[in-house]
């Protein structure tokens, strides 16, 4: 039993060993692989960097200073800009949209809906479909804020590719004014 | 009893039994030992090692990836990091008869067959020569620039003996583009001419040359430089031009020109004639522009105190000789009089007041009898007029004869005049914020106010006219000298110079713009003077660099010129 035993222990450590020495190939083996793995993504990068700087010297040699020139005069004409396209300050853009002269008219005037011409008159179109849009505020006694935000709120819904259900602000009469701002 | 007495003490097998055990410890015991110097030898060999790849040993793997990305010469870049040199892989085409290595035949197929091909790839070689040349045998390049396309369907002809190296060049890829600020590589792999022999050492350090060294140029500068000066050297039929873009407060050059250039790319005996560097090795009388140097000088030794002062017009009697000015301008003129229509003979007088020590110092100050202080290996000597000034040198050299310096020292000097009167050297390196040299005071801060309204006033009414971009209240001086010609001035030979400064109420910029030789053409209205080819050259580049330099073009803004401006146009 003693000696049988020994034995036993004996192959247990031979085991052992054998185990060890095969986890320490296993583990050189892995070692192996990877830095091979490394070495040959480092030959890429090497290769992509040189492409790199291949493709980044062409494209400066064809954008070359003199060849912009050369393109400039002939095909584009871009030229210096002048002092008076610069702004000093927001002061100086602002002044832009002053009156000329006393009395003289806005510079810059804003659209807006005249909101003392009959109903009928201001029959809105659809911009994509051409057809009428049929406001809400023809039978029902709106403000004319509302009205312009519920055209334009149907146009939104007209432009938009996402048609909710029951979305349009004047089909039922019963829609009101505040269901409508959608 | 008996039976134990007859008996040996201990009987011999176990004697043997003992000693063969003693003996079996003894070598277990070695062997132990054994196995255990073997693992402390292992082990301190390790520790060793260890310590060695700690101390002296690097990554090897690391440093390939980093060896293999280290260009073979370093980069030069512009100021914005735009690459003005680099080292590029190129192939060649090398024939190698020994590559197939059986002794036999250098090709797998004929030499004519193969020359066929190889004509197929590149029209231009002769198929004759190829055929014959492989036949022979010798090994060498059979072109030594070959496209990466070409290279590929060369090596789709399937001949070992041709093979296609990889070399590297030297590649500038804006052409000639800044070609005397940059020069060139070598077959000998050093640089020459520009930076490219500067940097040689730098570039070439395997610990430095993976960083770009950044130049002060800026490359839209330089192009717009090039571009307009040549539209000028053309339109006039120059033999040559010269331009420089300098900071008045750091010294640093953002574009310097030279026309005709060189392709550093390619060069040969065409581009070889055409080093020669007009701004900083070729020296001129410049002239005119010298003046308001002069009368820098007069202010600041207080020769110049009143400018509603009329100083004498008439012509200089000196001896035999008179010295007049170009056009008669009447029995007086003022001081910004005098400047605006260039008169010599108002700048002689001051000149000869102010003494000829006096203007000898000031110019000695700006360094005019000496190299021009930049990097460049090319830099002129001046040609001086020496110890002991007569009157009659002083005089002349107010007026900017009788002194040959190059562009790049009157860009200094003009510098010094406006930046508030400290003078610079000048550099091509590119200084960070704060780095620039802290100079010498040349003139008064109050001498250089005053110059600023004074170059103002000559390109609003005088001879710089059609320098002033509309905005960029540029001020210059022009400057027209007869060219020495076989030791006498040329009535023919002129050299045209303007330099200016901009914007003048805080000057940043100050440009020279020469050219040699200029004809009376139709683009100059048939007149060979500054006023109407180099003046113009200025009022062209100023619009397309200043907004590109950071000045805005501004109408609302000037020099204030109100205390001086009606002696000037009182006289319209």
């Amino acid at each position: 039993m003693i000696v049988s035993g020994s034995r036993l222990r004996q192959m247990g450590w031979l085991a052992v060993l054998m185990i060890c020495v095969g986890l320490y190939l296993a583990l050189s083996f892995r070692v192996h692989a990877v830095k091979s793995e490394v070495l040959l993504a480092e030959r890429e990068i090497v290769a992509l960097e040189r492409e790199t700087l291949v493709l980044e010297t062409e494209f400066q040699t064809r954008a070359s200073q003199r060849q912009l020139a050369n393109w400039n005069t002939v095909e584009f004409g871009y030229e210096a800009p002048r002092p008076d396209q610069y702004f000093e300050s927001e002061r100086q853009l602002a002044s832009l949209g002053l009156p000329q002269a006393p009395g003289a008219p806005n510079p810059i005037r804003v659209a807006r809906a005249d909101a003392n011409a009959p109903a009928q008159d201001r029959e809105m179109v659809s911009p994509i479909t051409g057809q009428p849009i049929t406001l809400a505020s023809a039978t029902v006694e709106k403000e004319p804020v509302t009205d312009f935000a519920e055209a334009f709120g149907d146009m939104l819904i007209e432009a938009s590719p996402i048609r909710a259900a029951q979305a349009r602000t004047g089909a039922p009469a019963s829609v009101t004014a505040g269901d409508s701002a959608e | 009893m008996t039976a134990y007495a007859a008996r040996p003490a201990i009987p011999a097998g176990r004697i043997r039994l003992v000693n063969l055990r003693y003996r079996s410890l003894l070598t277990a015991r070695w062997r132990v030992l054994w196995i255990a110097l073997i693992f402390s030898l292992v082990a301190a060999a390790a520790v060793l090692r260890i310590a060695y790849l700690g101390f002296a040993g690097h990554a090897p793997s690391k440093s390939s990836l980093a060896e293999q990305l280290l260009p073979p010469r370093g980069e030069i870049t512009d100021r914005n990091g735009l690459p003005l040199a680099r080292a590029f892989p190129a192939y060649a085409l090398w024939y190698a008869p020994t590559a197939m290595g059986d002794g036999g035949s250098p090709l797998v197929r004929s030499p004519q067959d193969v020359a066929t091909d190889l004509k197929a790839i590149f029209p231009e070689i002769s198929e004759s020569e190829t055929a014959e040349r492989l036949a022979s045998g010798r090994p060498g390049y059979l072109r030594r620039r070959v496209l990466p396309e070409d290279a590929n369907q060369v090596q789709s002809i399937g001949e070992i003996a041709l093979q296609i190296p990889r070399e590297t060049d030297r590649h500038y890829p804006q052409g000639s583009m800044a070609s005397h600020v940059l020069g060139y590589v070598a077959a000998d792999d050093h640089g020459r001419v520009g930076m490219e022999a500067v940097l040689d050492k730098q570039l070439r350090d395997p610990a430095l040359r993976s960083e770009p060294v950044p130049l002060s140029i800026d490359m839209r500068v330089q192009g717009a430089l090039e571009d307009e000066l040549r539209r000028g050297m053309l339109a006039t039929n120059a033999i040559g031009a010269a331009g420089i873009v300098l900071d008045v407060d750091t010294g640093e050059v953002m574009g310097l020109a030279s026309l005709p250039e060189f392709d550093p790319n390619k060069i040969d005996e065409e581009g070889a004639k055409n080093m020669m560097n007009r701004v900083t090795n070729q020296v001129y009388e410049l002239g005119s522009t010298f003046k308001p140097l002069t009368i820098a000088a007069g202010i600041d030794a207080g020769v110049i105190r009143d400018f509603s002062k009329v100083w004498n017009a008439r012509p200089v009697k000196i001896g035999k000789r008179i010295l007049a000015d170009f056009e008669d301008k009447g029995a007086g003129l003022n001081i910004p009089q005098a400047l605006a229509y260039s008169s010599n003979t108002v700048t002689m007088r001051v000149a000869d007041q102010l003494g000829a020590e006096n203007l000898r110092r000031v110019l000695m100050e700006l360094g005019m009898h000496e190299r021009p202080y930049i990097e460049l290996p090319a830099r002129g000597m001046p040609l001086w007029p020496g110890e002991k000034w007569s009157r009659i040198t002083n005089m002349t050299v107010s007026y900017g004869h009788g002194l040959s310096v190059t562009p790049l020292h009157l860009a200094s000097a003009y510098a010094a005049m406006v930046n508030g009167g400290i003078w610079r050297p000048a550099t091509l390196h590119k200084l960070e914020a704060g780095d620039a040299p802290r100079g010498k005071r040349v003139f008064k801060a109050s001498t250089s106010s005053r110059m600023r309204q004074l170059l103002r006033m000559i390109s609003m009414y005088g001879t710089g006219r059609s320098a002033d971009a509309d905005g960029y209240r540029v001020g210059g001086k022009t400057g027209s000298a007869e060219k020495v010609y076989r030791g006498r001035y040329s009535k023919t030979k002129l050299i045209s110079s303007f330099a200016a400064a901009f914007p003048m109420d805080r000057p940043r910029y100050v440009i020279v713009t020469v050219l040699d030789e200029p004809r009376g053409t139709m683009a100059s209205s048939f007149q060979r003077t500054a006023a109407f080819n180099a003046a113009p050259i200025v009022g062209r580049l100023v619009p397309r660099i200043g907004p590109i330099l950071g000045v805005r073009p501004d109408s609302t803004r000037d020099v204030d010129i109100s205390d001086l401006r009606f002696l000037v146009e009182g006289r319209k």
